[in-house]
């Protein structure tokens, strides 16, 4: 596998330094975390909330330093990179943030902020250019019109859908996308998860996609792996690891799942209400 | 019973740069006291919009349109001047924004942020205030509460940001909490471990709850009534029963049959 891994993270460590006025604080958000994904393949990361999932994304896109560790993608060795070569990559690795709404330039129209790739790799301009943003658009199930819009006029999904027109752009063969599906509806959603599925058949287009629902994650991934305090605890094919979970905490996530049927016991509601009865249930009872 | 929050005929008009955009385009419905409500429809479907109007926070491009009405616990909020609209925001409607990072004072620690909101409630003691912060920001599954709550919104992950503003809402002990998907950046566990702290607040406070989201299995786990919105319209209200087993618009249809499941395995025997 290691020979045809389009990327290779190694012993990745990442620390997070704040500086406060009193006291220098750190954070160790990521610790010895490796992985592989080969051309083609979705790795989903799933796992707790503020387990590291973004800042070993980050770390990895080289967007922020790391304490330790090595990534190569397609054989280069990314952190040695000299700026230039740097630049070239960045084309080839694309990234849907978590936070839509900081990651887009609330200065720029929606055509602008689509078009920014397309224009700084010099891969189309004009009416080119156009066409491909129009296209982008409607792909991801926005009106084309929208082009003349800025951020702070689009909606929570809006906002996410243009963050990922902008990253599949520039055609890159590795993309990186951070709850980059959260903020949509199921129909949108599974709109958008199937034109990634096409590109990952048309064009072997690779994907760490990082997400909480676990029936995305399932549907969308090949591979898993499961983070929890900066580690990965368990990592595998999906199937395998959804079907037979190995560790305690994979188990616990599947189990936390949401029922998908009000009526199903399980379902909180029902749960809450059987709690504040019982006083009446043993009276009635004696 | 008498409902706390109506809405009648809410039409939501932003001035875009090229052409108006009607939001929400006559969108009635009630919420009774310690009712949970879904709200749930087409991304850009107007939910948000609906929500702002609701606590007065529609930007200057928007405007609300003549005839519409939205009545608040017997108070016809579009008629409220701003310092009791603020009043009342803190006090009686909370709301949990759906982008809880441009939603919280990037320059105040996350634990004073919450402190606020248990002295908007009337704690009097700022000490005090601070230890019920730490303490509700624990409940909420932020780990090390007490060393977190020094922390700036930018140093936490999206999914702790989120926690933070559930934590401001849950404190307010308002009658109802207007929640903008809530849980989007939540692992399932911390996310069963927040709609049970909700719901639990409900019980407690009788807080009613709008739950705008897009996750159906949410729905389905803590609501009792269902609204969706289609492209500024109420396309349909039914109990969250009904919803998943008699839909009756053709959209809702759409949306239970493109929820994502979770298979699993069988279990043996
Ligand atoms: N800029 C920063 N400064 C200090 N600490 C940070 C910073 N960014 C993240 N952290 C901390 O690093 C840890 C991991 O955060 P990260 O954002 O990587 O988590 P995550 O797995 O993406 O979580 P979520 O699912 O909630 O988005 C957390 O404890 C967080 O508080
Ligand atoms: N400030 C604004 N200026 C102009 N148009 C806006 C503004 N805010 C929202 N809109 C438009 O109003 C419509 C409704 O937006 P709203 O944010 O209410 O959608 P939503 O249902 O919350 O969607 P999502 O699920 O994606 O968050 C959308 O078409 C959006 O583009
Ligand atoms: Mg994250
Ligand atoms: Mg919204």
């Amino acid at each position: 596998m290691t020979g045809s891994a389009l990327v290779a993270v190694r012993g990745l460590r990442v620390v997070h330094r704040s500086a406060g006025l009193f006291a220098r604080s750190a954070v160790t958000a990521v610790e010895d975390v490796s992985f592989e994904i080969a051309r083609g393949e979705t790795l989903a990361l799933v796992g707790e909330s503020g387990c590291g999932k973004t800042s070993a994304a980050r770390a990895l896109l080289r967007l922020i330093p790391c304490d330790a560790g090595s990534v190569t993608f397609d054989g280069t060795d990314v952190l040695a990179l000299a700026p230039e070569p740097m630049r070239r990559l960045r084309k080839r690795m694309q990234v849907v943030f978590q936070d839509p709404y900081s990651s887009l330039n609330p200065r720029h129209r929606v055509g602008t902020i689509v078009a920014e790739g397309l224009v700084v790799h010099r891969l189309a301009s004009g009416a080119a250019a156009q066409a491909r943003v129009a296209s982008l658009l409607k792909e991801v199930g926005l009106d084309p019109a929208d082009t003349a819009k800025y951020p702070h006029e689009l909606s929570g999904g809006q906002r996410q859908r243009v963050a990922i027109a902008r990253a599949l752009a520039v055609d890159p063969e590795f993309i990186v996308l951070d709850e980059a599906v959260s903020a949509l509806d199921v129909t949108t959603q599974a709109q958008v998860l199937a034109l990634l599925e096409h590109l990952r058949d048309a064009r072997r287009l690779t994907c760490l996609f990082i997400a909480h629902n676990l029936a995305v994650v399932q549907r969308i991934a090949t591979q898993v792996a499961v983070m929890q305090r900066g580690r990965i605890v368990e990592a595998g094919p999906i199937a395998q690891v959804f079907d037979s979970p190995r560790h305690e905490y994979t188990r616990t996530l599947l189990d936390a799942v949401p029922v998908s049927d009000p009526r199903d016991p399980r379902a909180l509601r029902g749960q809450q209400a059987e709690r504040a009865q019982p006083a009446v249930g043993v009276a009635n009872r004696q | 019973m008498t409902a706390l929050l109506e809405v009648e005929n809410l039409r939501v008009t932003y001035a875009g740069a090229q052409r108006d955009v009607a939001a929400v385009a006559g969108v009635s419905f009630a919420v009774a006291p310690g009712e949970v409500v879904a709200l749930v429809g087409e991304s850009g479907s107007g939910k948000t919009a609906t929500a702002l109007a609701i606590i007065g926070l529609l930007g200057e491009s928007a405007r609300i349109e003549p005839g519409s009405a939205i009545r608040f616990e017997g108070r016809d909020l579009l008629r409220l001047g701003e310092p009791e609209f603020r009043d009342l925001r803190g006090r009686r409607i909370a709301m949990v924004f759906q982008d809880a990072g441009a939603a919280l004072n990037p320059v105040m620690r996350v634990g004073e942020q919450v402190a606020e909101a248990a002295l908007v409630h009337g704690e009097r003691d700022k000490a005090r205030a601070r230890a019920m912060a730490v303490a509700m920001l624990d409940r909420v599954g932020l780990p090390d509460a007490a060393r977190q709550a020094r922390a700036y919104p930018h140093e936490l992950s999206g999914g702790m940001k989120q926690r933070v503003m559930l934590a401001i809402a849950l404190l307010l002990k308002p009658s109802l909490v207007i929640a903008d998907e809530p849980t989007s950046a939540l692992d399932v566990t911390v996310q069963r471990q927040v709609l049970s702290l909700l719901l639990e607040l409900q019980r407690e406070s009788g807080t009613a709850v709008l739950m705008i989201t897009h996750d159906l299995g949410v729905v389905a786990e803590t609501c009792s009534r269902a609204l969706v919105m289609r492209r500024g319209e109420l396309v349909e209200s039914a109990t969250v029963d009904d919803l998943f087993h008699a839909p009756r618009h053709a959209y809702t249809r759409e949306l239970l049959a493109a929820m994502p499941r979770l298979a699993r395995p069988v279990p043996p025997g």
